[in-house]
């Protein structure tokens, strides 16, 4: 590597950052030397909270007012930042640094065009007119792969997909020929093929134009793809940086591994049962249709016709006994709709069979269904009511079901809170007092005290951080042993999913591609969307391509 | 509670507001006994008097101490105000809850008549139903009650909507509870912020309402210490004395402005990240 030995466009020198709270100094980042050469990607991964975002915010000489920056230096090509005036620092931002966020819906402002944030940027740091900014954001976005850029400079954000977006930003972020990009998780918000897009496009303009790269993301098997050296920080210290190769091959730090090994991989299977596929299946759905929206009222009164949004379109699958069934898919595929119209928050077209029970509708689906079919939502902060306490978020379905065995509610709240490994004491508790984790535990205990032979988990360890997604996957796993409980995986994790499902249900724009089994999934005669799907996927590090 | 009661405090409008509210509602519990005044012995040779040592706030028309008066009036004029809020507030509150909650047309209907409610000014409004129910304090309190409900209907259910949407109120409907179960349980007690800081604001809007009315002659009648009616009598004597006119504007102004400063302190104190 003789790039070490260039002087490095960025250099973050034993930075140490606090916060100050009302419960005393919160240390946002502890000695934090970092430093990038001309041309060098760094990659900076860790979980939420580990000051990745603060120290993106710190290099860009924006924080907030209760920020202490106690010790160490940012230097950009040797000039301290800290000591900048605030108009020094307004001619950096845009033309020596620039950034470019997570989500491309919120980074852009719906109010002004897309030629105008653009044409703005190079207007006011390369000194160009209107004119002579407006052609060469053209040229900028012909760059960035857009196909129409003259059309596009013109439209407003909300005429712009995701990935368009996206493209806008990179694309406004590299107008001035910035020395360094700070890319804060920029294919977070994006599905995974366009994000896989995104990333390429990221790869090709980093190689043509030599810019220093921050590379921030939670996710370690994307970052060990775009990413020469790595850096891995967790509360605000980085406890290890070095090669990719060396890092995902002989990590020496014990957080380091412990995320690797978290890092879902396909070529692992955790399951090893096999439903009984000769047994009668415990759900059939039959042609089920989902549309939004209700027929205006005067469009009913003057016989005018009315398009309504379709969530899903006659989509058939069965779950057998014990079975984990997954459904995969980008977000607005109709996945969740699904998971809806399955537990009645949906008024659906079509029937759906339950162990013998025909049900073709909300009206249908009585205590006895409800308590055998349970779901778990994505975000135990929202499917938590935070004003009720733990033990009574989870005397609900012993109320409404009738507990089974003896023993006091109290005794019985004790023992749901043991099966998924959190204290009895929590019981007393407040959703806001638990972490991400224990939260989503407490929503599976909800979900398994009624001693359901279905659940739905709709993209329960979306939220999560890696690591707390492992133990949530054992959990699950651990409960479908024991109880052989039947489930309807939905998440947009390839990965994962293939690690744990028997079967994978493949969704695209509200309709059902295919359904096949999890060993043939990645085989070549394949749906072209579901090798599309797959091929996008980041493998982890560390594992070969042969498992593709 | 004590961490949320310094959050209250820290702010200077909650800790004015604290402050004058806790000074109206000892008024209104130990007044009647510190009064050194009887509040309607007549008093013909001392009317129209400054403020003294005997008579701290001066005299009015028939020489009745105005201290005592106001000291006395607060119960009526203050708990008829929280009453009539409080009243107006559970209704408005249930009301906008269990349209957010059913959706679609039924909370089309409720909402619609609710804008045809608010579309008649409040005032008015109030007159209307004291004129149809006859001039009581009683009727008073009924009609600024439902001159206030439809306004915190609205605040409620636009609040209730955002909560409608969380999946805690899909779980609760995915595990089969009753209607009544998720509006009163599931999403009521996470619409309550908003509504206790419109609640403490209205207090002093129910006050000023409350003046009015008594003041048209339609609330209190004489001669009972009410502030609105000692306002309305005052008028005809504020160029012997301006001091019955002014004591009891003054009253009902710091009641009213207590109330919203405590509003304002509730709002943040509530919403800690705002």
């Amino acid at each position: 590597m003789t790039e070490t030995t260039k002087t490095p466009v960025l250099q973050i020198d034993n930075y140490s950052l606090d916060y100050r709270t009302a419960t005393g100094a919160f240390h946002a980042l502890r000695n934090v030397s970092l430093d990038i050469t001309p041309g060098e990607i760094l990659g900076l991964v860790g979980e939420s909270g580990s000051g990745k975002t603060s120290l993106a915010w710190s290099i860009m000489r924006y924080l907030p007012g209760n920020a202490r920056e106690v010790g160490g230096a940012i230097r950009l090509g040797g000039e301290d930042l800290a000591k900048k005036s605030a108009a020094e620092i307004g001619a950096i931002r845009g033309k020596r640094i620039s950034m470019v966020f997570q989500d491309p819906s919120t980074s852009l402002n719906p109010t002004l065009s897309v030629g105008r944030q653009l044409s703005e940027v190079l207007m006011r740091h390369r000194g160009l007119t209107r004119k002579q900014a407006w052609a060469e954001g053209e040229e900028m976005l012909a760059r960035v792969g857009l196909k129409t850029p003259a059309q596009m400079m013109a439209r407003m954000p909300h005429e712009a997909s995701g990935g368009e977006k996206q493209r806008v930003v990179i694309a406004t972020a590299f107008a001035c020929n910035p020395e360094c990009i700070i890319f804060d998780e920029p294919t977070t918000a994006l599905d995974v093929i366009t994000s896989r897009q995104i990333l390429n496009l990221f790869v090709e303009l980093q190689a043509e134009t030599g810019v220093a790269s921050l590379y921030i993301s939670h996710d370690l098997a994307l970052v060990s793809r775009t990413a020469k050296r790595v850096a891995v920080i967790r509360r605000g210290e980085v406890v290890e940086q070095g090669e990719v190769s060396a890092i995902f091959h002989d990590p020496q730090n014990d957080y380091t591994r412990q995320l690797i090994a978290a890092v879902p991989n396909p070529a692992i299977r955790l399951v090893e049962s096999r439903p009984d596929a000769t047994a009668a299946p415990l759900v059939k759905v039959e042609n089920v249709s989902v549309h939004y929206g209700r027929k205006p009222f005067f469009a009913a009164l003057t016989g005018r016709a009315h398009e309504r949004v379709v969530g899903n379109r006659a989509v058939s699958l069965s779950v057998q006994p014990g079975e984990i069934l997954g459904i995969v898919g980008e977000s607005g595929s109709g996945k969740s709709t699904l998971a809806k119209a399955m537990t009645g928050l949906n008024p659906f077209e079509g029937k759906i069979w339950f162990d013998g029970k025909s049900i073709s509708g909300v009206s249908d689906m009585d205590t006895g269904y409800r308590k055998d079919v349970q779901i778990i939502f994505q975000h135990p902060d929202a499917s938590l009511n935070p004003r009720h306490r733990i033990g009574e978020i989870l005397s609900r379905p012993l109320k409404l079901y009738g507990g089974e065995g003896s023993g006091s509610q109290a005794q019985k709240i004790g023992d749901l809170l043991e099966q998924v490994s959190l204290p009895r004491s929590h019981a007393d508790r407040y959703p806001h007092q638990l972490s991400g984790g224990e939260k989503q535990r407490v929503a599976i205990a909800r979900a398994f005290a009624s001693k359901p032979k279905l659940v739905i988990c709709d993209e329960i360890t979306s939220a999560l951080d890696v690591s707390v997604q492992a133990s949530i996957v054992r959990l699950l796993l651990e409960l479908q042993r024991v109880h052989d409980t039947a489930y309807l995986f939905i998440t947009h994790d390839l990965n994962l999913v293939r690690q744990i499902a028997h079967r994978i249900a493949v969704m695209y724009h509200g309709e059902l591609v295919e359904i096949a089994r999890a060993e043939d999934i990645s085989s070549p005669d394949r749906a072209d969307y579901t090798r599309r799907l797959i091929e996008a996927v980041p493998i982890p590090a560390g594992t070969t391509a042969a498992a593709n | 509670m004590t961490e949320f009661l310094k959050r209250l405090l820290r702010t200077p409008q909650g800790a004015i507001g604290v402050a004058i509210v806790g000074l109206v509602l000892l008024v209104v519990i130990i007044g009647p006994w510190v009064a050194p005044h009887d509040p309607e012995s007549l008093a013909p040779l001392q009317r129209y008097k400054g403020s003294s040592l005997t008579y701290l706030l001066g005299t009015d028309q028939y020489g009745r101490d105005i201290f005592s008066r106001l000291l006395i009036g607060a119960r009526a004029t203050v708990i008829m105000a929280m009453l009539a809020t409080l009243a107006g507030t559970v209704v408005g509150a249930l009301i906008g809850t269990t349209s957010a909650f059913l959706g679609g047309r039924a909370d089309e209907a409720i909402m619609r008549t609710i804008d045809a409610v608010m579309s008649i000014p409040s005032l008015l409004f109030a007159l209307l139903v004291v004129n149809l129910l006859g001039s009581s304090i009683v009727n008073a309190l009924v009609a600024v009650a439902v001159a206030f409900a439809p306004g915190m209907a609205r605040i409620t259910r636009s609040v209730a909507l955002s909560v409608r949407k969380q999946d805690y109120i899909n779980a609760a409907i995915a595990r089969g509870e009753s209607a009544r179960f998720v509006i009163v349980r599931e999403m009521l007690p996470n619409v309550i912020a908003p509504i206790i800081v419109e609640m403490t604001i209205r207090v002093s809007f129910a006050v000023m309402l409350f003046a009015t009315l008594s003041f048209l002659g339609l609330g209190a009648q004489p001669p009972a210490a009410e502030w609105g009616l000692m306002v309305s009598e005052a008028r005809r004597y504020m160029h012997l004395s301006a001091g019955i006119l002014i004591w009891p504007s003054i009253a009902i102004a710091l009641v009213a402005i207590g109330f919203n400063l405590l509003g304002d302190g509730l709002r943040d104190a509530l919403n800690p990240r705002a």
